[in-house]
């Protein structure tokens, strides 16, 4: 993995996004614009699930207006983040942040996914403590992704033996 | 006092030498920082996007601003906190920074934008449950919409022009490709 990330970081395509010098400072902000609109989406999800928002129309109604714009969003995070990633492959293979990072948005997706299915099989308007619960997890698990994503600048310091720096 | 004596009390202060010195704290502190912002903008964005009968345009409003504004506000007290950790510590290089400038001027000019609109054109909602709202509203959404996203540009172009003000921890080893 870190040859790969090796001959990826020396590649004309990475050093070609490298030497542009307004790129990666560019995908960055709009990579942070994209955590807003995919943050508050799963946060309004969320908070309908527990009725503080939107409880004047049925969870299907916050679910048809958010989640468009939650996948659009998703999809130019990844994007933007590919391409981050080619340009500094290996400041990414060798962060522990960046590997827990993938995991979890894999977690995320599917979780995002789950209380959508579970809400659905509700009758009734009243949504169970377990899947409310359950949303405050989901909600938990979109946060750390932020945190790791942040992280990933930082590994040694964040992490400090357990670091891939030091295995790569 | 003048400007850049506040400027070095606050880069002389506890909190800043504390920040210098824990390794640990500036990641953190970066990060909610995001996830501040990032809630700010987004629950703005759901306002002006109501505003501009873009979205959620069934909804009142009335209903649509009282339900986020709340939320914008708890997490921009969270931006500026986590913002003056970072400033602080670092506090003669990012006065000196232009982004960093222009920055601080473009979160006044939102201020200013949110202030007009609440004040003049926000007071009588008469036109609350109407899907497009008047001309006024709709420039105050554009602006608003406009504002943020240069705020958040010039707050990451921070991060690539400021210089940095740390010795890297003598334990790290950095391999570069050939």
């Amino acid at each position: 993995m870190f040859e790969f990330a090796r001959w990826l970081g020396s590649s004309p395509l990475s050093i070609g996004i490298q030497s542009v010098s307004w790129l990666t400072p560019l995908l960055q902000a709009i990579h942070i614009v994209m955590i807003g609109i995919v943050f508050v989406s799963v946060l309004m999800i969320v908070l309908r699930i527990h009725g503080r928002v939107r409880a004047d129309e049925p969870f299907i109604r916050t679910w048809e207006r958010f989640a468009p714009w939650l996948w659009t969003a998703l999809s130019v995070m990844a994007a933007t983040g590919l391409v981050l990633i080619i340009g500094e492959p290996v400041r990414e293979a060798t962060a522990l942040s960046f590997w827990l990072k993938m995991i979890l948005i894999a977690v995320a997706v599917a979780s995002v996914l789950g209380l959508r299915r579970a809400v659905a099989g509700v009758a009734g308007p009243v949504i169970p403590p377990a899947t409310r619960h359950a949303a405050k997890l989901v909600l938990l698990i979109w946060i750390l992704i932020i945190f790791l994503g942040r992280a990933i600048a930082y590994d040694v310091e964040v992490w400090r033996s357990l670091s891939l720096v030091h295995h790569a | 006092m003048s400007a850049p004596a506040i400027i070095q009390t606050i880069y002389d202060s506890g909190i800043a030498e504390w920040m210098r010195q824990s390794l640990k704290a500036m990641p953190f502190v970066e990060a909610a920082h995001v996830l501040a912002i990032a809630t700010v903008f987004g629950t703005i964005l759901i306002v002006d996007l109501r505003l501009l009968g873009k979205a959620g345009a069934h909804r009142p409003f009335g209903v649509v601003s009282r339900e986020m504004l709340p939320m914008t506000w708890v997490a921009f007290g969270a931006a500026v906190i986590t913002g003056a950790l970072m400033f602080a510590p670092n506090a003669i290089t990012y006065y000196g920074n232009t982004a960093f400038r222009l920055k601080m001027l473009a979160l006044v000019l939102a201020g200013l934008n949110m202030a007009v609109f609440h004040l003049l054109t926000g007071r009588s909602l008469t036109w609350d449950t109407n899907a497009r709202s008047p001309a006024p509203a709709r420039v105050a959404a554009w602006l608003s919409i406009a504002l943020w996203l240069t705020i958040i540009f010039l707050g990451r172009w921070i991060g690539f022009t400021k210089g940095y003000d740390f010795t890297v921890p003598e334990d790290v080893q950095f391999e570069f490709p050939q």
